[in-house]
């Protein structure tokens, strides 16, 4: 239960921090100043270390490879392109001089930065990195071979970034400017669990409003759209699943069978698609859109269950069968029982433990409501939340339905096992 | 013993005589070939026109042709002055170039739908080289090893199961980016846990069996036992696994493009399902016709050869009759 839960974070974490990154560009558009950006990022805490670490990349300086080009660098006084033919490209400096790397904006008085440098120096040329009046940093001698090089510096208040070379030159391949944060464990996975523990799920992108606020919101629509429609496939599945097992083999289970199959291979959208068209739009017995009266979901709901059906039929039907051939059951007909009174008075009892299984599970996913239902009939709930979301890239509330579903999953399997208890005696909760 | 008593046969040989001797298996065998070859064909043309750098014929565009709604011949096929049926040339050459229509661009239904088929093969089998290949090893070296690394992988997939279904799918593709590759990793890394879980299980089995101790005591790794020795007794799993999951993503590609998240700009069956459903409202309902029918269809018959194939295969089903 524990680990699970913690496993359930850990994979929403990766997928949304490691491999997703900030949407700071998708909320702020392409335009965006990497200062807004930065903003964006310190406010969600996406400019932190991802499991944990002492410095973290800052957008003040973006990283520099010479290898590759000039980028932001490019038109910076003083400074030279050498790209030589079997050496890569590198940036020379002259000595005697100071060079404003180009920030895109000014660095946070106070705060430790370290400039990592990729440089050598045929003649042995010291560099410093100077910030501000206050923000210097001890002088380093750079060696004749390629090698890394690492200048730490608290930023000064007023004044620029400058690299100061003393004498000679200094050939420097690449450039990274990164920022300190507070202490090691100062990381998004922190943050990120801090927030969880508060119930703060973020806030959406595209509206400004509280995740949590809209999951509220939604769950309700969503529920009365997936309650019945849980509840009525799941009796009529489990009737018709008894009928097939009481006539094994016979027609009413071939042909129940072969439906079961069929309905199992007609896409969910063929169903929703046509449902709408020919049932709601040319012969009007439904509303088309909109969640005004109780008839508007009378459509989904149907389909719901139609298209629910067949797999369930099918796995009930083997369940039943498994009981169908006991011998209590013989001996329930044996004593007079009706067909009725057996299936549902005896084999259904003891075939519920793995219905129980099947059907306890299924429960929280009841709860991000029905994806293409909902976008498609106008409920307003969680699934055509989603849904939108994911069309305008709102990784914060994807992320928060995706985590509270899966949370929720896990609940329902520790209750699915208190279930077991009720359900059969043999079992016993340890 | 199974049903046939011929003791000659191996698993694999009774196997397909069972599939081959019932008519509606034998049926859905044959669609299913036909869409292999037709994604195959779908695949050329695909390499054909990319290789020449044109636009290929499905994604022309002919603003003259829209709508054109299906026909086997081009305009009526007029009869000869003196009332006699017109002759087999003349029949041939008016045969229409849209058999199925055009759609909203006038682009041919039927080269659309043939593409379509070539993705949703694409997606069926690159999802399942990706999860496969997991659920198999997964489910092995837990099976076999036990203790710490059984632990870690039931974790795994526990974990995994309970991550909401459909919109993990959708989640993933989003953030790894719309497109094929969205498709192809979203679905491959979520649906691995049910074949994981039941591959653990046979190999736990097996474990115990003499063959394996026999295995062990001559000293062989556990890599060669399980991969050699046990893998292929469990392998009718991973067939039957791959049956059924294959119509399962391709439900789930049409899913994912039809909401936008996948295929972008190439006409897979979710696109077209989705361009066709505003166009129903228009009265263009051929599109729409067409491909529901083809998915319908080849979905059925994977379905069912699945089943047959269950059937057949998995020895516990077996043993009941």
């Amino acid at each position: 239960m524990v680990p699970t839960v913690f496993g359930v974070i850990l994979i929403t974490f990766l997928l949304f921090y490691a491999v997703g990154g900030s949407p700071s560009s998708v909320a702020l558009g392409k335009n965006a100043t990497p200062q807004a950006l930065e903003e964006f990022d310190e406010q969600r805490g996406f400019n932190k270390p991802l499991f944990a670490g002492l410095w973290t990349r800052t957008r003040a300086l973006p990283d520099v490879d010479f290898t590759k080009g000039t980028g932001t660098w490019a038109g910076t006084r003083g400074l030279e392109e050498v790209w030589s033919g079997n050496e890569k490209g590198f940036a020379r400096l002259a000595g005697g001089h100071s060079y404003r790397p180009p920030l895109a904006f000014g660095l946070r008085p106070g705060t430790t930065y370290r400039l990592r440098v990729v440089c050598r120096s045929p003649d042995g040329a010291s560099l410093r990195v100077r910030s501000g009046v206050a923000g210097t940093g001890p002088a380093s001698r750079i060696g004749g071979g390629w090698a890394e090089v690492v200048f730490p510096f608290a930023a000064g208040g007023e004044g620029p970034l400058e690299v100061e070379v003393s004498r000679g030159r200094v050939e420097i391949r690449s450039m990274a400017l990164q920022r300190k944060v507070r202490h090691v464990l100062d990381s998004q996975l922190v943050h990120f669990l801090g927030r969880l523990a508060h119930w703060d799920l973020g806030e959406s992108i595209a509206t400004n409003q509280k995740v949590t606020t809209m999951l509220r919101r939604g769950v309700g629509p969503s529920l009365l759209l997936t309650v019945p429609v849980f509840a009525g496939e799941l009796a009529l599945s489990l009737s018709l699943a008894l009928i097939c097992a009481y006539f094994r083999d016979r027609w009413p289970d071939r042909m129940l069978v072969l439906v079961s199959v069929a309905l199992m291979s007609v896409n969910y959208l063929i169903w929703i698609i046509f449902g709408q068209f020919f049932l709601a739009y040319k012969l009007q017995w439904f509303p088309i859109w909109g969640m005004e009266s109780w008839r508007n979901l009378l459509l989904p709901v149907g389909i719901g269950i139609v298209s629910a059906m067949g797999a369930n039929l099918r796995f009930y039907r083997t369940i039943m069968l498994d009981e169908m051939y006991k011998d209590y059951v013989r001996t329930a007909f044996a004593k007079g029982r009706g067909p009725a009174g057996v299936l549902f008075g005896h084999v259904l009892p003891n075939a519920m433990i793995p219905v129980i299984t099947n059907t306890v599970i299924a429960i929280p996913f009841l709860y991000t409501g029905s994806l293409l239902l909902e976008s498609f009939f106008g409920i307003p709930g969680l699934g055509g939340m989603s849904v939108n979301a994911i069309h305008s890239s709102d990784v914060e509330v994807v992320r928060g339905v995706v985590l509270v579903g899966a949370l929720l999953y896990v609940a329902a399997s520790l209750i699915s096992d208190v279930c077991y208890a009720v359900a059969d005696p043999r079992v016993k909760l340890r | 013993m199974n049903a046939n008593g011929n003791q000659g046969q191996s698993l694999w040989q009774s196997a397909w005589a069972q599939l081959r001797r019932r008519r509606l298996v034998r049926g859905c065998l044959w669609v299913l070939a036909a869409f292999f070859a037709v994604a195959l064909y779908g695949e050329t043309m695909h390499q054909w026109y990319r290789f020449k750098d044109e636009t290929p014929p499905y994604q022309r565009v002919d603003l003259q042709k829209r709508y054109l709604p299906p026909s086997l011949f081009r305009g009526p096929l007029a009869q000869a002055a003196d009332g006699t049926a017109p002759g087999l040339l003349t029949v041939v050459s008016r045969l229409s170039h849209h058999p199925l229509g055009t759609d909203n661009l006038g682009r041919d239904v039927l080269q659309r739908t043939v593409q379509g088929a070539r993705i949703a093969f694409l997606v069926g089998v690159v999802t399942s080289l990706i999860a496969i290949p997991i659920g198999v090893v997964l489910g092995c070296l837990a099976g076999y090893f036990g203790r710490w690394v059984d632990d870690l992988v039931v974790w795994l997939y526990t974990t995994v199961a309970c991550m909401p279904g459909l919109l993990f799918v959708l989640a993933i593709a989003m953030v790894v980016g719309k497109g094929l590759t969205g498709i192809y990793v979203g679905i491959g890394l979520t649906t691995w846990v049910g074949l994981c879980r039941l591959v653990r299980g046979e190999v736990m089995k097996h474990r115990e069996r003499a063959y394996v101790m026999a295995a062990r005591s001559l000293g062989y790794s556990p890599w060669r036992i399980i991969f050699r020795h046990i893998l292929p007794n469990v392998f009718h799993i991973i067939i039957i696994t791959f049956s059924l999951r294959f119509p399962a993503a391709i439900g789930t590609e049409v899913f994912m493009s039809f909401l936008g998240i996948g295929v972008q700009g190439e006409p897979s069956w979710g696109v077209m399902v989705s361009n066709a459903r505003l166009r129903l409202w228009q009265g263009v309902w051929w599109e729409m016709t067409a491909v529901t029918a083809v998915i319908v269809v080849v979905v059925l018959a994977f379905n069912l050869v699945g089943d047959a194939l269950r059937d057949a295969l998995d020895p516990r089903l077996k043993s009941q009759d």
